[in-house]
């Protein structure tokens, strides 16, 4: 038995190739993220390993918290600090670290290099002593004058910058300035760079630049003869126990771990689509299998006659359904160490990679296998018993088309799906039960199903003739006949159409979001700005580079009325709600000693800083309580809505924690209805200013409005003029201001569709599957209508046609339900952030969603198709 | 090939020298030896022989399913051996009818679609009352809406019997037509096929081994081994049967 299984897969190669298309590419994509996530990481690892290898222990700030960008911020350590350190017993030496953003490199076109993605730019001191340094030197010496820098060699490749060159910085406060290129480092032990563009410079311009004067980001000590970290570092805990010290193995481990989460979300992030892939391919295997399986019942039912078991027949498909497993998940595998190793090649020209060869791991192999197999099974497992049930007498049968009826339990179990997906939903988004975001994903995936197992086959039949009936006009048959093949077989054109559908509801569903989200940015900004123009930093990842005084020098402008400046800040609430929504303290990890991190716990928010003289001037925040003028020193403002919530009244005291200075009791002085952006509190800047890390403590936009029947293109140009010499700057029309805030949306959208496009091209490769099945099931019938005269051109435009309904069917369901999901998920998300969401359909979008998907569907077609018509009329007159 | 002679104005079909070789060496088979055969307007003729005497071959080199390896075949006054795939299969569509042993019809399409079939392939409108005689002659009336699955075996060969008259080809080619009915609904396909040559003029090639069924042609001819044995003119199924005997079939 198991020899004719065999025999009969590999006697059908072609088929063997088409059933695992699709499992392969699953697999591939979804082992290659994850070999380039474990290589990056351990890669990345044992970077910062090398980097930081040389030092002993850290002296750091415990004043902290935790932010959405990754890196907690922490509060300087003053310069005197490093000479306390070097006197403890037992440390060798010290030195103060200077390790911060701020300031960026301007580029030989004039623009800020990087920005957005890529390797952020960091700001080093130069440290003398070779042992405590980041970095050694490979040519040139150190900067010893305040106009030279020293860069990784890494960035002056990419500069193509060699010794004595000038290198342009964009700094916060003064502009671009010109720094003299006096020597190249390596990272680690010279060979490498990190993932950073590292600049460095004196201790003091290190310190001006990242707006720090005579403070450190942190200090390190080495060791002297014979000490151990954790002595090292356990001594100097005593000696200054105001401060927060780690062993240098516990600052590399924190650094790693920092690298690896943001790595973790990465590697969720695409393994997310990699399943996405997965679950499509898994329909359309299943739907092979069941072809197939179909095909043969007459095989079957001949084995059957001749003594064969049903437990022998499934057994064989099973066996068969193991082999192509196996086989697509080795080739799946295969293809994937190639994805991950070509993006590891490519990634290598932005970050040092330790290795560009991606370690194959156990586990990585035996999730091929597994998924491979399992799935390759589970798909064969049903078609195999159906099959098994076919009576002997079936050989004699003619017709090998499953034309039967959906089946009872199909519509049960359809039912019970769609009954079950959408009690999931509604629960989840009622918020009721363990995981609502489960629940939702969930009843979604169920819905899906049943749509492809009972609706999809009970419209694909009416639908498909639908579809077909502007191609038959004039009597023209083959658009007639195209649209009968696709309905003769509903169940199969169902769940070729499904796999489709699973890519367009998510295109959709997320295109939706993606333009209803910015139309209520849009809204917002338009609503709320009365400015006319906005001086914005150039990137979102540059916080503040706007030079000090421009407002002022805004102001003197020609036209402009007022010029009001905004700033960012991250706080922590410590009132009742704040303090009970905390997340868990941070565990204090081992190596960690002196002083505990010491932010009471409360609920971490950002804030905008704001002056409030000129601000509701430039926007408007719709009906205050309060005055204005009531925000003096030690006040702060509050979206009217957030205060409610939280059960502040104007004149309450509210505590509040700042890294720079700790916990303050600020007063609520006035509440505002219309909020800009996602910002529920604004600071004065005289409460701001005080309170705010130097990193922050500048503006990241200043809103620009004009005098009445001022010539605002005279206006612009000015502006343009005073920040010509400035690439960070931009100045910027409402237009262009909306624009750049929802502009990461469409690069996330692109990265997103790019993604989602894999679940659509399996979706493909099951339309030319199931084509190329059904072409060859319809030899006969195929050969009789080129013997009666129908041309190879008419046979092939009738292929396309059936595979143009099959992806029009899909397609359209994908569309509707991804509007329904869409809708679903914005009441969701309405119900807790009113007016984040509103609910608009990008219509050229989703009209060229559709068109795309359509034609995509109809070049699916033209392997098969062409195939059909080479095939020999004769032989397929005759054929059996 | 000018010293090909002019068609004679009562042929719809020949072939002169027709020679067809499968395989080649040890295996190389010649189904067709030299095959010279003229098929009157008008006339109904039967092609009979032992298996494998290259009766079918015959048949579907003369239809342009098949190519010849040497000599030529003509459907009325066309040589079909320099026509390219696309000339070929619009004078299937145009100028031949086909009458098959099974699975004549597209189970997708009803009947009259059935029917219709080439002249919609060839964007051609049927001409009605012609249409309606060729049904009405073939009894299938009210039947027209029903698709195949729902015929009996020999409603649906005179549905194809209808499919190839309704255009008016040059000429019909019916490959063993009743092989798979019983004999009563033989008996009324192939009484069909007599009443469309003697009264609506057609001109049918059918290929059979069946003396009774070959009883209905004007004239059978005798294939075997590839070359023509023997003909007769005005069988009957005794003359004929004799004739096989003769011819140790």
């Amino acid at each position: 038995m198991f020899r004719i299984a065999l025999k009969d897969l590999f006697a059908r190669k072609r088929r063997l190739v088409t059933t695992g298309v699709a499992v392969v590419l699953g697999i591939a994509f979804l082992t290659g993220t994850q070999l380039l996530s474990v290589t990056l990481s351990d890669s990345i690892k044992s970077l910062v390993g090398d980097v930081y290898s040389s030092f002993d222990a850290v002296v750091r700030s415990p004043r902290t918290q935790e932010t959405p960008f990754g890196q907690p911020i922490r509060t300087q350590v003053p310069g005197p600090v490093v000479e306390q350190v070097a006197a403890v017993d037992g440390v060798a030496s010290a030195a103060g670290v200077v390790e911060s953003p701020g300031p960026e490199l301007v580029g030989n076109d004039g623009k800020v290099v990087g920005g957005g993605f890529g390797p952020p730019t960091l700001v080093y001191n130069w440290i003398d002593d070779e042992g405590l340094r980041i970095g050694a030197l490979r040519e040139g010496g150190p900067p010893l004058e305040p106009g030279q820098i020293v860069v990784d060699f890494r960035t002056a490749e990419s500069l193509d910058k060699r010794l004595g060159d000038e290198i342009s910085i964009a700094t916060t406060q003064e502009g671009v300035r010109q720094y003299q290129l006096v020597g190249i480092v390596g990272l680690g032990d010279g060979s490498q760079s990190t993932g950073v563009r590292a600049l460095f410079f004196t201790t003091p311009e290190a310190q001006r630049l990242v707006n720090q004067p005579d403070e450190f980001n942190y200090v390190v000590a080495g060791a002297a003869e014979g000490e151990s970290q954790a002595e090292l570092a356990g001594r100097i805990g005593d000696a200054l126990p105001e401060w927060q010290v780690l062993t240098g193995e516990a600052f590399t481990a924190e650094n790693q771990e920092q690298i690896s989460q943001f790595v973790d979300i990465l590697e969720i992030f695409v393994s997310v689509f990699g399943y996405v892939a997965l679950f499509v391919a898994i329909f359309i295997i299943y739907n092979t299998f069941s072809i197939i399986i179909t095909q043969r019942t007459r095989e079957t039912a001949l084995l059957r006659a001749v003594g064969a078991t049903r437990r022998q027949v499934v057994v064989a498909t099973l066996l068969e359904a193991v082999v192509v497993g196996l086989l697509a998940a080795a080739i799946g595998l295969a293809a994937g160490y190639g994805l991950a190793a070509l993006l590891l090649r490519v990634l290598s020209g932005f970050f040092t990679i330790a290795s560009t060869t991606p370690g194959l791991s156990v586990g990585v192999v035996v999730l091929a296998v597994l998924i491979g197999v399992g799935v390759t099974v589970l798909s064969a497992v049903i078609p195999a018993i159906r099959s098994s049930k076919v009576p002997p007498v079936a050989a004699i049968s003619e017709v090998s088309v499953d034309r039967t009826d959906l089946s009872l339990s199909r519509r049960i179990w359809g039912v019970v799906l769609v009954v079950g997906g959408v009690a999931l939903i509604a629960t989840g988004l009622a918020r009721v039960g363990p995981n609502p975001l489960y629940q939702v994903g969930g009843g979604a995936v169920a819905i899906l199903v049943s749509v492809a197992v009972i609706l999809g086959p009970l419209l694909a039949g009416p639908f498909s003739r639908l579809i077909a009936r502007p191609f038959s006009i004039g009597g023209r048959v083959d658009g007639r006949l195209a649209g009968e093949n696709a309905a003769r077989s509903p169940k199969r054109t169902a769940a070729t159409a499904a796999a489709l559908t699973i890519g367009v509801t998510l295109v959709t569903l997320i295109a939706i979001v993606a333009s209803s989200i910015k139309a209520s940015a849009d809204d917002a900004i338009n609503n709320s700005v009365q400015a006319d123009f906005v001086v914005a930093t150039a990137s979102l990842t540059s916080f503040g580079a706007i030079p000090a005084g421009s407002t002022e020098r805004i102001e003197q402008v020609p036209g402009v009325a007022e010029a009001s400046p905004v700033r960012f800040a991250l706080l922590r609430l410590l009132d009742p709600v704040g303090v009970a929504t905390a997340s868990t303290s941070t565990t204090i990890p081992a190596g960690q000693l002196g002083a505990p991190p010491e932010a009471p716990a409360g609920e971490d928010d950002f804030a905008l800083g704001i002056d409030p003289a000129t601000w509701f001037d430039v926007i408007s925040a719709g009906d205050l309580q309060g005055a204005p003028e009531d925000l003096v020193a030690g006040t702060l403002a509050a979206e009217r809505s957030f205060a409610e919530e939280r059960g502040w009244r104007i004149g309450d005291t509210i505590p509040v924690y700042f890294v720079a200075t700790g916990v303050q009791q600020l007063r609520l002085a006035l509440t505002y209805d219309e909020p800009l952006g996602q910002a529920s509190l604004w600071l004065p800047l005289a409460t701001f200013e005080p309170n705010s890390l130097p990193l922050f403590n500048v503006d990241s936009q200043i809103f620009v409005t004009t005098e009445p029947g001022a010539d605002t293109a005279q206006v612009q140009s000015d502006l343009d003029a005073l920040f010509a010499d400035i690439p960070t700057v931009q100045v910027q029309d409402l237009q262009e201001y909306v624009q750049s805030q929802t502009g990461p949306i469409n690069t996330f959208l692109g990265i997103v569709y790019a993604l989602l496009g894999l679940a659509i091209v399996i979706a493909l490769i099951g339309i030319a599957n199931t084509l190329s099945l059904s072409v060859l099931e319809r030899t006969r019938e195929l050969g009789l209508l080129r013997a009666v005269g129908m041309t190879r051109r008419q046979l092939r435009r009738t292929i396309r046609i059936e595979a143009g309904i099959i992806a029009v069917f899909g397609t359209l369901i994908g569309l509707v339900i991804g509007i329904l999901f869409a809708i679903a998920l914005t009441i969701a998300i309405s119900a807790d952030n009113p007016g984040v969401l509103r609910f608009q359909l990008p219509v050229t979008q989703l009209v060229v969603i559709v068109v795309v998907a359509s034609l995509a569907g109809v070049a699916a077609a033209l392997l098969p198709a062409w195939r059909a018509s080479r095939m020999d009329v004769l032989e397929a007159v005759s054929s059996t | 090939m000018s010293t090909t002679p002019p068609p004679t104005a009562q042929a719809a079909a020949g072939a002169v020298e027709a020679v067809k070789v499968y395989g080649t060496g040890d295996t190389e088979v010649r189904a067709l030896d030299g095959v010279t055969v003229d098929f009157e307007r008008s006339r109904f003729t039967a092609i009979m022989g032992p298996s494998g005497s290259g009766k079918s071959t015959l048949m579907h080199c003369l239809a342009g399913l098949d190519r010849l390896t040497s000599g030529r075949v003509r459907i009325g006054d066309v040589f079909l051996d320099d026509l390219s795939d696309a000339k070929l299969t619009e004078l299937r569509r145009d100028a031949v009818g086909f009458v098959f042993q099974a699975f004549n019809l597209i189970p997708t399409l009803t009947a009259a679609e059935n029917i219709t079939l080439p002249m919609d392939l060839a964007g051609r409108k049927p001409d009605g009352p012609w249409m309606d005689q060729i049904i009405g002659i073939v009894g299938l009336s009210d039947r027209l809406s029903h698709r195949p699955s729902e015929l009996s075996g020999g409603q649906q060969q005179r549905v194809a019997v209808a499919r190839a008259l309704v255009s008016r080809p040059e000429i019909v080619f019916a490959d063993e037509p009743t092989g798979n009915l019983d004999s009563r609904s033989g008996h009324e396909v192939l009484g069909f096929m007599r009443y469309a040559v003697s009264d609506l003029g057609q001109t049918i090639v059918m290929v059979t081994h069946d003396p009774n069924a070959a009883a209905y042609a004007d004239r059978v001819v005798f294939l075997a081994d590839g070359r023509i044995v023997d003909q007769m003119e005005s069988p009957t199924a005794e003359r004929i049967i004799d004739s096989m005997k003769l011819l140790g079939g």
